[in-house]
C-alpha cells in the first residue's frame, strides 16, 4: 500500500503500514475503550434479563464477566497509557497529555475510565455488604448500585473522551490524505457509537420511570426530556456529523433491539422462588423508546439556528423534543399494552418470573399510572421547562466537549 | 455518597431486634419422618430477606443417595417454588449433609426436604417463616477500605475535572500558562464543591432506604397485658397493639388466628429475676385484639409474658410483654386450676420451683419443684422422678444440636408410661435467665404444627393464589372450631388433636406404642444460664418440671 510520510516533527514512531490502513492509526487504546464501553452496555441489558429470568447469580456470573471484561479493559488499557506515558512517553505523547499530582501524564479519557473502573471496584464489596444488610434488592437504583453505574458510565464518558480528543485535534499521523479523511470520519462514527452506548446506559437507569406503564406519566416527559435533551445536544454540538443527535439515538435503539432480539432465543429457568410467571427462555429488557424522532428535532434546531442564542436554540428544542417525544411516546405506550406488541420484535410479554402474570395492568394503564387533564397540561410544561435548562446545559457542555484535545 | 456514610458509621456490630415464633432464638429444629427416612433437621433462616438460609441434614437410617432441598412459599404454593437445590455431604460428618435455600420474600415459607436412597423417596415439610429481623452494621475493615476508596475516587474525580477545565482543553503545542493553572484549581473546587452535595444526596438516599428497611423490618406485634380483679379472681388481658397493621397488610390482622394444639394462643408467665414461678395457659379470645385467662395462684411480681399465635397463613410468631402481678395468697400446695370456669382452659397449668441463684423460695421445700441438672434424677410432685440423659459433667455448647432425652419414672420406679398433652408426648421451653431466649418447642422440634399442617394443605391444593377470606367469617369459624375442642372430654380431646398433627404413635400392628421417653431437639443460640421447662402428662395429670443449665461458647 502507498504510504506518504508527512513531514510533522511531532509525528508518532510509524507504525506497519498495513496497520496503520486497518486501525488508520488510532491508538488501540480508543479501540479498547469503545468496545469496553460496548462490553459494559451489552453485560448490563444481559445480567437485568438474567435477575428477571433466573435470579441466582455470583460474582462471576455470564453478564457480570461481561461488565467485568469492559471494566478490565479500559482500566488495563488506561492504566498502561498512563504508566506508559509518564515513565516511558516521548515528549509528543506527553504533551498531548494532562498532567496531574506532579508526576503523571495520562490523556483524559484515560483518567475517566480509570476512575470508572475504580468505581466499579469500589461498588463490589459495598454492594454485597447492602445486599446482606438490606437484601438482594431488585431494583436498579440503589446507593450501590449507583456507585456501579457511575463507574460504568465514567468508562463509557472515557471512551466518549477519548475519541473526542482525537477528533477534535490533527494529529501528524503519516497517512495518506484519504486515509487521513477516513480516519476522521472513523472517529466521528465511533463518537457516535460511544455516545449511543452512553444514551443506552442512560436509558437503562432511568429505566424505572421509563418503562411502558410510565408513558402516560407526565413525569416520564419530564424526567426522559430532560436526561435525553441534555446528552443529545451536547453530543450534536460536539460532532462534525450534522445528524449526530438522530444517529446517536439509532444506535441506542439498534443495541436495545439487538438484545431484546438475542436474549429471548436462549432458554433460562427461574432458580429462586416464588415463581409466580412460568417462563423457559430470557426475558427481555424494555423495547427502547422512539427517541430517533424527537431527536430529529435536535438535529434540524442546531442545524438551522446555527450561530444564534444559545437560550433561544435550547427553548425551540425544548418545545419540539417534548412535543415530538409526547406526541410518538405517548401512542405508542398504548401500542405496546397492545396484543400487536406481544411478539418477538417488541417483546412485550416480558415478565419478571416472580410477578403474577395474571395482574390486571400488566398490559394496560391502571388509573394511577395516568396523568390527564390539567395536570398533564402542567407536567408537560414542566417537561418543557425542564429541558430548556438540560438543553442549554447540554449546549454549553457540547462547547466543552468541542474545545477538548488531549 | 458511601463515603461520608461509611465515616460517619464507623466501628459497627451486629444487631439482633427479634426473632419471629420465638425470642432470641432464630433456628428451626426438626425430627421427624421423610417416609421410611428419620431426619433431624436444623435451619439456619437468613436473617435478611432475600437471603439464604443454611440447612444441616442427619439421616439415622439406610443407605442416602440424594437429599434435595427447595423453598416453598404459602404464597405461591408448590409450583411456584423453584427446582431444589442437592444438600452434600458434610466433609466432617459423612452422616450429616448440608445446603444452602434462597429465601427471596417475607412470609410463610417451608423447605421441603425429599431424600432418595435404598429404601425409596421420603417428602418432609419444616416450615420457616421467612423475616427479616437485624439490621447489621459494616465491619470497621470494610468500612476503611471503602472509605478509602472514596476519597481516593473524590480527589481523582477532582482532579479529572481540574484537569478538564484548564490543560484538557489545550491543543499539544499550546503553553500551560498561569491562567489555567487558575482554571485548574477553580474548576477543581467546583468539583469538590458539587461532590460534595452528591455525597451528602447520597448520604441522605442511603439513611433514608435504611429507615424504610427498619420501618419494613419484621417486628412482631405488641400487647398490653392488664390484671382484672373479678368475682372469679385475678384475670390477665391481653390487648394486642395492631398499630403496625398498616404495613403488615391486611393478611396478617389479628382476625386470622388458627388454633395450634387445639389452642388460638399459648401463653407462657415466667417470673422475672427469681424464675421460680412459670405458667402456661391458653387465653380465650374476647374479640379479635383482646385475649383474656384466668390466672393460676402466682406469687406476685413482674412476669414475663410470651403469646406464641399463627396467622391462617401458617406464619407463627410471639407476642412479647411484661406483666406485674400483684400479691396474692399462695396456696399451701399447687393447686388445680383446671375448673371448668369462665377464661380457664383445661390445658392450663403452673409450677412453682426454687428461684434461679441463691434466692429464698417462695415457697416450702417440699412444696415446690426443685429444679433438676442433666444426668440426675429430679423428684418431680406426684412421686415419679425425671432424668435429663446427658452427662453431668459434659458441658452443653452453643450451636450444637442436641437431642435433650428426658426419661420419666413412676413413683416404683419403672419406665412411667406418658400420656399426650395438648396432641404431644411433650412441651418445653427453654428460657435464658436473662430472658433474651425463650422458645416453645416440642419432640418434633420448635416449629410451629399448625404451620406445618397450612403448609401441607397449601401445598397438597390448587395453585392458584390465595385470596383473603373475609374476617368476620373466618373468626367465627375458628371460635366454633376452639370452643368445640374444648368441650371435648380429655381423651376425646387429645385423640382429635394426636391425629390433627399426624401423631406418629401407633406401632405397625396398629397398637399405641408407649413413652417414658421424650426426646427435644434443639440448637443453644447463644451461651449463658437457661432454665428449661418439661410438661407432660401421666396418669391424667400434667406433670411439670424444670432444670438449670449452662450453656458455654
Amino acid at each position: 500500500m502507498e504510504t506518504t510520510l508527512a513531514s510533522k516533527t511531532v509525528a508518532a514512531p510509524l507504525p506497519q503500514a498495513s496497520a496503520a490502513s486497518l486501525l488508520l492509526n488510532i491508538p488501540w487504546f480508543i479501540y479498547a475503550t469503545v468496545f469496553a464501553s460496548l462490553c459494559i452496555v451489552v453485560g448490563l441489558i444481559w445480567d437485568i434479563s438474567w435477575h428477571m429470568s433466573i435470579g441466582r447469580d455470583g460474582l462471576l456470573s455470564p453478564p457480570h464477566l461481561a461488565m467485568y471484561l469492559g471494566a478490565i479493559i479500559a482500566g488495563t488499557f488506561s492504566g498502561y497509557q498512563v504508566l506508559q506515558t509518564t515513565f516511558a512517553g516521548k515528549e509528543v505523547q506527553k504533551k498531548q497529555s494532562v498532567r496531574f499530582w506532579g508526576i503523571f501524564y495520562s490523556s483524559l479519557g484515560a483518567l475517566f475510565c480509570i476512575w470508572g473502573a475504580l468505581a466499579m471496584l469500589t461498588s463490589a464489596p459495598f454492594d454485597d455488604w447492602w445486599h446482606d444488610t438490606y437484601g438482594l434488592d431488585v431494583t436498579i437504583l440503589s446507593p450501590p448500585h449507583t456507585v456501579l453505574a457511575l463507574g460504568m458510565m465514567t468508562i463509557q464518558f472515557g471512551a466518549i473522551i477519548s475519541v473526542l480528543a482525537l477528533q477534535n485535534r490533527t494529529d501528524a499521523t503519516d497517512l495518506p490524505v484519504d486515509l487521513q479523511q477516513r480516519r476522521q470520519r472513523r472517529l466521528q462514527v465511533f463518537y457516535i457509537i460511544a455516545a449511543g452506548f452512553f444514551l443506552t446506559m442512560l436509558f437503562i437507569i432511568a429505566s424505572e420511570f421509563q418503562g411502558r406503564h410510565d408513558m402516560h406519566r407526565s413525569s416520564f416527559y419530564i424526567i426522559g426530556g430532560g436526561l435525553y435533551t441534555f446528552l443529545l445536544s451536547a453530543i450534536a454540538r460536539s460532532s462534525p456529523l450534522k445528524w449526530a443527535a438522530t444517529a446517536t439515538t439509532a444506535v441506542y435503539m439498534t443495541v436495545l433491539m439487538l438484545m431484546n432480539w438475542i436474549l429471548p432465543l436462549f432458554s433460562a429457568k427461574p432458580m429462586l422462588g416464588p415463581i409466580l410467571n412460568h417462563i423457559d427462555h430470557f426475558q427481555a429488557f424494555d423495547f427502547p423508546l422512539l427517541l430517533i424522532f424527537p431527536a430529529l428535532t435536535i438535529d434540524g434546531v442546531l442545524n438551522r439556528f446555527r450561530g444564534k442564542n444559545d437560550w433561544l436554540q435550547a427553548l425551540v428544542i425544548a418545545v419540539l423534543f417534548i412535543g415530538v417525544f409526547a406526541a410518538v411516546q405517548w401512542p405508542f405506550g398504548d401500542f405496546l399494552m397492545s396484543p400487536y406488541a406481544r411478539n418477538g420484535f417488541f417483546g412485550t410479554e416480558t415478565w419478571y418470573f416472580s410477578n403474577n402474570p395474571d395482574w390486571e395492568y400488566r398490559y394496560a394503564f391502571a388509573p394511577w399510572m395516568e396523568t390527564t387533564g390539567w395536570n398533564l397540561v402542567v407536567g408537560l410544561l414542566t417537561a418543557v421547562g425542564v429541558s430548556v435548562l438540560t438543553t442549554r446545559l447540554g449546549l454549553y457542555w457540547g462547547r466543552w466537549m468541542q474545545q477538548v484535545r488531549r | 455518597m458511601k463515603v461520608v456514610k461509611i465515616l460517619l458509621t464507623g466501628m459497627g456490630f451486629l444487631l439482633a431486634l427479634s426473632t419471629q415464633a420465638h425470642v432470641g432464638s432464630p433456628g428451626v429444629v426438626f425430627e421427624g419422618k421423610a417416609g421410611p427416612y428419620s431426619l433431624l433437621v436444623s435451619i439456619d433462616p437468613p436473617e435478611v430477606i432475600p437471603g439464604t438460609a443454611q440447612v444441616q441434614i442427619i439421616v439415622d437410617n439406610g443407605i442416602i443417595d440424594h437429599i434435595w432441598v427447595k423453598p416453598i412459599y404459602w404464597y405461591a404454593g408448590d409450583e411456584g417454588s423453584p427446582s431444589p437445590d442437592e444438600a452434600l455431604p458434610s466433609e466432617e460428618n459423612s452422616l450429616q449433609y448440608e445446603g444452602m435455600v434462597w429465601l427471596m420474600s417475607s412470609g410463610t415459607a417451608s423447605l421441603e426436604i425429599t431424600v432418595e436412597g435404598a429404601q425409596g423417596k421420603g417428602v418432609v415439610v419444616v416450615p420457616v417463616m421467612a423475616a427479616s429481623t437485624a439490621q447489621k452494621e459494616m465491619e470497621p475493615l470494610l468500612g476503611w477500605v471503602l472509605a478509602g476508596l472514596g476519597i481516593l475516587l473524590v480527589v481523582l474525580m477532582v482532579t479529572i475535572i481540574g484537569a478538564s477545565v484548564s490543560d484538557g482543553t489545550l491543543s499539544p503545542d499550546q503553553p500551560f500558562t498561569p491562567r489555567h493553572r487558575r482554571q485548574r484549581w477553580v474548576g477543581a473546587g467546583i468539583a469538590l464543591l458539587v461532590l460534595s452535595l452528591v455525597l451528602y444526596g447520597g448520604n441522605s438516599w442511603w439513611q433514608n432506604w435504611a429507615d424504610r428497611y427498619q420501618r419494613y423490618m419484621y417486628r412482631p406485634f405488641q400487647a398490653t397485658s392488664t390484671i382484672l380483679e373479678t368475682e372469679e379472681g385475678k384475670v390477665l388481658n391481653f390487648a394486642i397493639d395492631t398499630t403496625y397493621l398498616s404495613y403488615r397488610g391486611e393478611g396478617s390482622r389479628t382476625s386470622y388466628f388458627i388454633p395450634d394444639h387445639g389452642k388460638l394462643m399459648h401463653m407462657f408467665l415466667i417470673r422475672e429475676g427469681s424464675l421460680d414461678a412459670f405458667a402456661h395457659l391458653h387465653p380465650q379470645r374476647v374479640d379479635t385484639l383482646n385475649y383474656q385467662v384466668k390466672l393460676p395462684p402466682l406469687p406476685q411480681g413482674r412476669y414475663f409474658v410470651y403469646a406464641d399465635v399463627v396467622r391462617w397463613n401458617g406464619f407463627a410468631e410471639t407476642i412479647a410483654d411484661t406483666v406485674d402481678i400483684p400479691e396474692t395468697p399462695l396456696p399451701a400446695r399447687l393447686a388445680s386450676v383446671t375448673e371448668a370456669d369462665l377464661y380457664v382452659d383445661p390445658d392450663d397449668t403452673y409450677i412453682i420451683s426454687n428461684p434461679v441463684g441463691n434466692q429464698k423460695p417462695q415457697l416450702q421445700a417440699n412444696q415446690i419443684v426443685v429444679c433438676g441438672k442433666p444426668g440426675i434424677d429430679t423428684p418431680l410432685p406426684d412421686g415419679s422422678t425425671a432424668i435429663w440423659e446427658h452427662e453431668a459433667n459434659e458441658p452443653l455448647v452453643v450451636g450444637k444440636l442436641y437431642p435433650m432425652t428426658f426419661a420419666i419414672q413412676d413413683p416404683e420406679g419403672n419406665p412411667a408410661q406418658l400420656e399426650p398433652y395438648m396432641g404431644m408426648m411433650g412441651h418445653m421451653v427453654v428460657f435464658k435467665n436473662d430472658g433474651s431466649v425463650y422458645v416453645h418447642l416440642h419432640p418434633v422440634g420448635n416449629y410451629s404444627m399448625a404451620s406445618q399442617s397450612v403448609l401441607e394443605s397449601r401445598i397438597a391444593e390448587d395453585q392458584t393464589l390465595p385470596t383473603l377470606p373475609d374476617p368476620v367469617q373466618f373468626t367465627d369459624s375458628i371460635n366454633q372450631l376452639v370452643a368445640s375442642i374444648r368441650a371435648m372430654s380429655d381423651p376425646e380431646r387429645e385423640g382429635f388433636l394426636m391425629e390433627d398433627m399426624g401423631h406418629d404413635t401407633d406401632d405397625e400392628s396398629g397398637a399405641h406404642v408407649g413413652h417414658s421417653v421424650v426426646t427435644f431437639p434443639y440448637v443453644f443460640p447463644e451461651a449463658g444460664d437457661y432454665r428449661i421447662w418439661i410438661q407432660m402428662k401421666r396418669v391424667g395429670q400434667v406433670l411439670n418440671s424444670a432444670f438449670d443449665v449452662t450453656v458455654s461458647e
